[in-house]
């Protein structure tokens, strides 16, 4: 099952900030909630994990990042992941591009476009809540890619954001996430036309 | 002298053919007292646990067990590897193919049979699974079968992808599995280019399951020093079941006892041999304990058999008066990875071709390609005989179809095609020998019961007012009891069925036959077939099936054929009991057997009606009181090989008020009449007719096994599956007529599928029928409100 996601993050920090930090592998990793990058291997390849916490039962996912490609005129990075969970009953991968534009104000875009696949029993449970999960977890990355970016910054703003990225959830917490779920299915249910 | 009277309350007492007896088998059921196999307990019993395939389609890299053994409990982890080298890691298949018990180097489907953790205890069996750590390298996934057979489609099958053959005849493609064709196809095609009038219509009778209460299992126990295995296990058919096993284990026939205890429904589900079974046969004679595997509710809807996914396309061809001339249906079967299809050896589409129906149709042609995709093999008969249910779809659908192209009322269409009861026995064009039928006495008993023109009336003015009303018409044939042997045989054992009555010393009878309840009721069924013949109540005797080691051999319990096949065999057995007991009552009234005549339950002697012996007293004298050279005892065994098959029909009706905003179909009114010959239980045959018509109704507007473009199955637990509770099911009006079958001894004709049948197309009419008024050709099944609400929305009928 593959669900294709398109988000725009406006960020408070000039565009330069921006694309820094996203050439640096380990804090875009970061910026993915429960995510951490846990070896490099070599230039273009990282091992990782990612946890996920629902209730009482807690979902640990390994696998590989590899950069596909870094494209400086472009600001653009291209990365794929793939990992299982250990214990052997689902897979997920997600291929990404992701790329900084300018804004208004002074301000910059990261814009990510990503393909998200699941299978095995996450997939079969989980399926039609994908769209919806994804995007909360894309939210939060957004945020704490802003936070982390806006840190490199001076002043009152850059310290707050520095303290909001260090106060990130070291683990995905999957409460949160179902209530940013549950509330944007009743927007979406609602809200539109 | 014995009156009319006097016998009519003597029959009545024996409470036999045509009472509505309560069930015999009920009082332990409602107390909780049923004895399922998942209520065998045993000294030393472990548990086993699949490790299941997270990916539709994957090579195995690496299997690692260690951490799954180092969990204090598990006793073993069994992989195809371990099975290689007793030649069980693959296991034969009804349908002559071949299917991987454990997945050997590759798998094919999502949730396929990878390992089996055997355990002290069953929490301890599924916490090891997910320890065991299997590494996948995924392959592209077959979904969808029209693309089966595409020239870059992945190969699914690498063990026979250069087979010429898969057991059912050439192949032209390695995902092929075979092409079954039936008729005059040059002869059909001249009716076509001739036709004034000709429709097609693409359909598909999608993927479901039948989804029993009580999931597959089993409990495993060899016994090492007497060199005894006995199989507790969910099975229709128990002894096949034993013959497999005994040439698959090498274990002498003799040895190897299979008990089918109660079972908690079937539908077809539990006629085969599953991964679960052999594993745990492998792991008790390889351990020397008893081994128990109890699927859970995901594994029974993900991999133990599903039923149908046949991809229809039906033609008629009619001139413009609509008397149809010729009938053409082609086929996409998708059997998944093996093809484990339900069905006797030489038949690889069942008994598809009696898709003509209840119509004299003059000229056929039925074509069925069979190919592989990456789903759980399977294709059982869900409440039916062997794709019958599919067959019925595409010629009810098709009616209604060719109906609105004439513009002619559906039922005025079916009326005229109907086979008249003076053609009977009628030879179809496919093949078939109909043995005995009125199709339209049933129909017009309907037509006047629901008021036929009023609803059609009512219909326009409901159009007129902008609200949606359908009228739904099934009026189905049904082929059930397999089978005759020269026709049917299960890996070359022909279908007959048996039975075996013994009349104690008192006069109560024990009975064992070669089939198996589910929940049909045989115990009462049976029994009162008995009292009938030897005037014995039923209430004291015994109906005994599901042991191997006690019961005849016979074919089990499915496609409806326990009352055609051993329902014959029980008065066929009953009778020659009465003959022996005529010889008896001869001896002891001392007169010429040709004297005497029976009477509901005793020999009298004619013209002298107070010299009489009743069954009873015969049977007291069958054990010291014989005539000279005669065995003592008053017992035997029949065996039944059925001249045909059965035909049974019905004429339903439904009418259904769809609400137009949010797509609910709500069932108004749902009028079944059936006709399954001579009634035994007209009580069990009514609960019969409720489950079936509950069934039909769950898989026409609801029941699904939908997988996403990577084959992950999306719908597997009961927060998906449709299963009606009494809140969705509707209120079902019944009402029968009686046309016995000729050849059977009884005139019975089985009943427990033909609801199901014939219900689908009605409902699925019903649906199409509302559709229809608004331009609307064929819609598929399931008819969920969403789905039903898609095509209003595309029509613009869910706005004011």
């Amino acid at each position: 099952m593959q669900v294709k996601i398109e988000k725009v993050f406006t960020i408070d920090a000039p565009s330069a900030s921006a694309w820094q930090f996203l050439q640096d592998i380990s804090g875009v990793a970061g910026c993915m909630p429960g995510a951490e990058i846990t070896e490099q291997v070599d230039d273009n390849n990282y091992k990782g994990s990612v946890k996920v916490k629902i209730g009482p039962a807690t979902a640990a996912f390994k696998g590989d990042i590899e950069i596909k490609g870094i494209d400086a005129d472009k600001r653009e990075l291209h990365m794929l992941g793939t990992g299982a969970d250990v214990k052997g009953t689902s897979s997920a991968s997600m291929d990404l591009v992701a790329f900084v534009r300018d804004g208004d104000d002074g301000k910059c875009e990261l814009v990510g476009n990503a393909a998200v696949t699941v299978n095995g029993k996450m997939a079969s449970l989980g399926g039609r809540m994908m769209t919806q999960v994804s995007d909360q977890i894309l939210k939060q990355f957004g945020a704490n890619f802003a936070n982390n970016v806006m840190a490199m910054g001076d002043g009152a703003a850059a310290e707050a954001a520095a303290s909001k990225a260090a106060e990130q959830p070291k683990e995905l917490n999957a409460f949160g996430l179902m209530w940013g779920v549950v509330v944007g299915f009743f927007k979406g249910l609602f809200g539109k036309k | 002298m014995a009156t009319t009277a006097e016998s009519l309350e003597r029959e009545q007492k024996l409470e036999g053919v045509g009472c509505s007896k309560r069930r015999k088998e009920d009082p332990r059921f409602i107390q909780g007292k049923g004895n399922y196999v998942d209520d065998i307990k045993m000294p030393g019993m472990v548990f086993g646990d699949f490790v299941r395939s997270p990916h539709a389609h994957a090579r195995i890299k690496g299997i690692n067990k260690e951490k799954a053994l180092a969990l204090p409990g598990v006793v073993a982890v069994l992989t195809a590897d371990d099975l290689k080298p007793l030649n069980l890691h693959w296991m034969p298949t009804l349908a002559g193919d071949k299917q991987a018990v454990l997945a050997d180097e590759k798998v094919a489907f999502q949730y396929q049979e990878v390992a089996m953790v055997i355990a002290e205890d069953r929490y301890i069996a599924a916490d090891a699974t997910e320890l065991v750590e299997v590494e996948y390298e995924p392959l592209p996934a077959i979904v969808d079968p029209h693309t089966s057979m595409d020239d870059d489609a992945p190969i699914i099958r690498e063990d026979v992808a250069d087979a010429d053959e898969v057991g059912q005849g050439k192949r032209r493609h390695p995902n092929h599995i075979f092409s079954w064709d039936v008729g005059d196809k040059e002869a059909t095609e001249r009716a076509f280019n001739d036709a004034e009038v000709t429709v097609k219509q693409a359909m598909l009778n999608h993927r479901v399951h039948p989804s029993p209460l009580e999931t597959c299992g089993c409990v495993a126990s060899f016994d090492k020093v007497n060199n005894k295995l006995t199989v507790w296990l969910t099975s229709q058919a128990p002894h096949i079941v034993r013959t497999v096993v005994s040439l698959l284990s090498g274990v002498p026939e003799s040895n190897v006892r299979i008990i089918s205890p109660d079972i908690g429904g079937g539908f077809g589900n539990k006629v085969g041999v599953y991964p679960g079974y052999v594993v745990s046969i492998v792991a008790s004679i390889v351990l020397g304990v008893p081994v128990k595997w109890i699927e859970d509710r995901i594994e029974n809807l993900s991999t133990t058999a599903f039923a149908r996914d046949y991809h229809m396309e039906g033609e008629l061809a009619a001139d413009k008066e609509g008397n149809i001339k010729a009938m053409r249906v082609n086929v996409l079967a998708d059997h998944g990875a093996f093809n484990s299809h339900a069905q006797p050896t030489k038949w690889p589409a069942g008994l598809f071709s009696i898709c003509t129906g209840s119509y004299d149709i003059p000229t056929a042609y039925a074509n069925v390609d069979g190919v592989y995709t990456n789903k759980a093999p399977g294709g059982v008969a869900y409440r039916c005989s062997f794709r019958v249910t599919e067959a019925v779809y595409v010629i009810e659908r098709m009616m209604d179809v060719l109906a609105q192209k004439l513009e002619m009322d559906p039922a005025e269409l079916r009326i005229k095609n109907f086979i008249k009861p003076e053609q009977f026995p009628y030879q179809s064009a496919l093949g078939w020998e109909y043995d005995s039928g009125d199709y339209h006495t049933a129909f017009k008993k309907v037509m006047d019961a629901v008021d036929y023109e009023g609803l059609r009336k009512e219909q326009a003015e409901k159009k007129a007012r902008g609200e949606i009303m359908g009228i739904g018409i099934s009026t189905f044939t049904e082929i059930v009891g397999a089978g005759p042997s020269k026709a049917c045989d299960v890996l070359g054992v022909g279908m007959f069925d048996s039975a075996e009555i013994r009349v104690h010393p008192t006069g109560s009878i024990i009975a064992r036959m070669g089939t198996i309840t589910q929940g049909q009721g045989h115990a009462t069924t049976y029994a009162q077939i008995i009292a009938t013949e030897l005037g014995i109540p039923s209430d004291e005797i015994t109906i005994e099936e599901g042991d191997t080691d006690t019961a005849p051999y016979g074919l089990g319990t499915y496609g409806s054929r326990s009352t055609p096949v051993a329902g014959a065999a029980t008065v066929n057995a009953a009778r020659k009991i009465r003959e022996k007991a005529r010889k008896i009552a001869a001896h002891l009234l001392e007169v010429s057997e040709n004297d005497l005549e029976w009477d509901v339950d005793q020999f009298r002697v004619v013209g002298s009606p107070d010299q009489t012996k009743t069954m009873k007293e015969i049977a007291w004298a069958a054990y010291n009181d014989v005539p000279d050279g005669m065995e003592m005892g008053l017992e035997t065994v029949d065996y039944y090989d059925p001249p045909n098959f059965t035909y049974p029909f019905g004429a339903y009706v439904t009418v259904v008020d769809i609400d137009k905003y949010t797509g609910e179909a709500s069932i108004r009114r749902f009028y079944a009449l059936d006709d399954c010959g001579t009634r035994i239980n007209p009580m069990i045959i009514e609960g019969q007719v409720h489950g079936g018509l509950n069934e039909g109704f769950a898989v026409a507007m609801g029941q699904e096994l939908p997988f996403d473009e990577d084959g992950n199955l999306l719908g597997n637990t009961f927060m998906d599956y449709f299963w009606p509770t009494m809140v969705e099911t509707p209120k079902w009006e019944l009402d029968y007529t009686v046309t016995p079958s000729p050849h059977h001894p009884m005139g019975a004709k089985g009943v427990a599928e033909s609801p199901h049948v014939g219900s689908i197309p009605c409902f699925s009419n019903a649906i199409n029928d509302a559709l229809m008024q608004f331009g609307i050709t064929h819609v598929d099944m399931p008819h969920n409100a969403f789905r039903v609400w898609k095509t209003l929305h595309e029509l613009n009928l869910d706005k004011d």
